[in-house]
């Protein structure tokens, strides 16, 4: 599970519908064009006997009552700012692929827990109108291929069993290559694969070669990576001014459920709100709420601005709203005044479970150091929930500057004299020694068979620097500089 | 007549307006228990910002300077990361008891690096979170796109200070860069690292968003 695909399926049409609370449960129809040769290009559940393609005067014919919209790119930027703020939660390394789809670099995260985070996700958008599903799969573009047939989360865990019987356009072929596949009887992907893709790539070129492996499921690319939300606020212009309140509550309503999934894919909650009301003659009215309890609850958040609604007039109509959001930490738990243990659990081990899928679980922790003298002897262990008081300080700290350590330690030839080292070879550093200090010599565990003997000196040399040499059984190298 | 009762939030910042040096809230500052750094900036490193270390040559006290803000962190029992790009940290040069409160991420390289770091300065548990950069290949470092830095510097502001070690400065629209350029010689073995922090040369350099800082603070 490396990539998840959050896709609405006719995303123009679902952001237009969920502007406007009176297209709720009506006959719609999406156009494109001016007048007579206008088309329908998306159509809402409830449309009977049109499909995409047909004019609109033809479609209004076969559909008796069907409401005919045009884009609105404000509705559609709203609906995908709250599909970004969504697929925020699920990780913070986020692509907006197209209006209407995103794509999650799921590396690291628990799949059991992210499938959870992904149908909650769905539950939530639902009722936001937007009805999205979500793919998930090795690359971007199976992830994208199951979201288009996920009902609504689809894993595809066997990648050619799922490519097999899919139509060739999941694969987004040319027109070109469309006819000529055509021509040789090549209608899925699995057909398309099942020939050899060096034959493929000397009849197609290239983009045969590109095709083949889209429909294989193997072409990757890197994402394009989009920012989380610069501030926790929106903002709606109305057109015309509105002099009722259900309009500016069903705004802020949509408002609230973005701003929240924004809160949330960032760790906050929300400790205040500021509503800012635009009035028609150019002047506004602010008013800010303390929330009594830090939260995300949207349904409290409208109690709270609804009851203040309420009690509010105005002389002229309202023209806008804004809703601004003031983060704050989750209260996850009653913590002592003066406590030091994680604010956030949730988040810490999941960060770390990620960066653990990043640089292997075995290359995180707190080092404990262990009980011997050889060098650069530790162990990581899980960290500690809370931070333990410090103990008194060692009688004898260490002197000098500290150690940087060359892992693994640099092969080098060592010249002597007088027993002393004079010159340095290695690949990365080379140079004469202006001033030594050493043997220390140390040796342990003799009783086993890595048993080691080792003489360490630390040396400056002539064009600046001061490096810690180690002299073992096998022979000289650098372990180290000191800085 | 009765006052009215205190909510959440008012409660919050009374704690805070009261023990400032115990909330550790956003917009705080981290010491590094480095003399000349903290007296410059004000106490330490802010929080949710950038801050940038150059050690421009070797051994010039870079790595002193942070393990004098692992035993700063320490004494305060704040919790810290260390992204290790080239896996360097030695940790028997810290007493034992200065590791506990240490997350230590050893990478190998400068994208593992970068991919580790976007998602721990975002973590509100860290005080503090270390981006150790020195060592990694000087190509791979100046190839890397300013829109990292950005990112960065967006999902600091969520989180603790951060304090990025360069070889030469690196990192654009940085609020504070804190330059090293005189390098110690073998001599200063005899030192105590107080000494050596103590006497440690600090050419401190303000970017713009230190300018904003310091004028909204």
């Amino acid at each position: 599970m490396s990539y998840a695909v959050l896709w609405v399926r006719d995303f123009a049409l679902c952001a237009v519908r969920r502007s406007d609370p009176t297209l709720a449960g009506r006959p719609v129809a999406l156009i494109q064009g001016e007048g007579r040769r206008a088309t329908v290009v998306e159509l809402s559940p409830e449309v009977v006997g049109v499909a995409p393609g047909l004019t609109a005067p033809l479609a209004m014919a076969r559909c008796p009552g069907i409401l005919l919209r045009l884009r609105e790119p404000a509705a559609e930027g709203e609906a995908n700012r709250l599909l970004l703020a969504a697929a925020f939660t699920l990780s913070p390394r986020v692509e907006f692929t197209a209006p209407g789809c995103v794509t999650v670099d799921l590396q690291g995260a628990d799949a059991e827990r992210t499938t959870l985070q992904m149908r909650k996700v769905v539950a939530e958008l639902a009722p936001a109108g937007l009805p999205a599903r979500i793919g998930v799969g090795a690359t971007p573009h199976l992830a994208a291929c199951a979201a288009r047939r996920a009902e609504p989360v689809l894993a595809v865990r066997d990648a050619a069993a799922f490519l097999h019987a899919l139509p060739l356009a999941f694969a987004d072929p040319t027109p070109e290559q469309v006819e000529i596949l055509g021509n040789w009887g090549i209608r899925t992907l699995g057909a398309l694969t099942a020939l050899p893709k060096a034959d493929i790539g000397k009849r197609l070129g290239p983009e045969g070669l590109q095709l083949w492996e889209r429909a294989a499921g193997e072409a990757t690319r890197p994402l394009r990576l989009t920012q989380p939300a610069k501030s926790f606020a929106a903002e709606w212009t109305y057109e015309p001014p509105i002099e009722v309140m259900e309009p500016l509550l069903f705004r802020l309503r949509r408002f609230s459920e973005c701003i929240a999934l924004e809160l949330r894919g960032e760790g906050f909650v929300a400790e205040t709100l500021t509503l800012t009301l635009l009035l028609e003659d150019g002047t506004d009215q602010r008013r800010e709420f303390r929330l009594p309890e830090p939260g995300g609850d949207v349904d409290g958040w409208m109690r709270v601005m609804q009851s203040h609604l309420e009690g509010v007039r105005t002389a002229v109509r309202v023209a806008g709203a804004r809703l601004i959001a003031g983060p704050c930490r989750p209260p996850h738990k009653q913590a002592g005044l003066f406590e030091t243990g994680l604010g956030d659990p949730a988040a810490f081990w999941e960060n770390l479970a990620r960066v653990g899928a990043v640089v292997g679980a075995h290359r995180l922790g707190t080092p404990v150091l262990l009980d011997t003298h050889r060098p650069d002897a530790f162990r990581l262990e899980k960290p500690a929930e809370t931070v333990p008081p410090p103990a008194a300080a060692t009688v004898h700290p260490p002197r000098g500057l500290v150690l940087r350590r060359f892992r693994p330690a640099w092969p080098a030839q060592v010249e002597l004299r007088d027993e002393r080292p004079v010159q340095v070879h290695s690949a990365n550093l080379r140079g004469p020694v202006c001033t030594s200090s050493g043997p220390w010599r140390t040796s342990g565990e003799w009783w086993k068979p890595d048993g080691w003997v080792l003489e360490i000196w630390q040396v400056e040399l002539a064009q600046g620097g001061v490096y810690q040499l180690a002299h073992w059984a096998d022979g000289w190298c650098v372990e180290g500089e000191f800085d | 007549m009765s006052r009215p009762p205190l909510s959440v939030a008012d409660l919050r910042q009374l704690l805070a307006a009261r023990f400032p040096e115990k909330m550790g809230k956003p917009g705080g500052v981290v010491p590094t228990g480095v003399r000349a750094v903290d007296e410059a900036l004000g106490g330490g490193l802010p929080a949710g910002r950038l801050t940038e270390l150059v050690a421009a040559v070797p051994g010039s006290g870079g790595q002193s300077v942070l393990r004098r803000l692992l035993l700063s962190t320490r004494a305060a029992r704040q919790r810290i990361a260390l992204v290790d790009a080239a896996d360097a940290f030695a940790p028997e040069t810290v007493p034992p008891d200065a590791l506990q409160h240490l997350v230590w991420v050893r990478c190998a390289g400068l994208d593992q690096t970068l991919a580790v770091a976007d998602l721990l300065v975002r973590d509100g548990n860290y005080a503090a979170v270390i981006v150790d950069l020195c060592g990694c290949a000087e190509r791979a470092l100046r190839r890397t796109p300013a829109t990292v830095w950005h990112r960065l510097h967006r999902a600091a502001q969520a989180g603790g200070a951060v304090l990025v070690k360069t070889p030469h400065p690196l990192v654009p629209a940085v609020t504070w860069r804190l330059v090293l350029a005189t390098g110690h010689p073998l001599a200063a073995r005899r030192l105590t690292p107080d000494a050596i922090a103590d006497n440690l040369t600090v050419e401190i350099e303000r970017g713009h968003a230190g300018v904003a800082l310091e004028r909204a603070g």
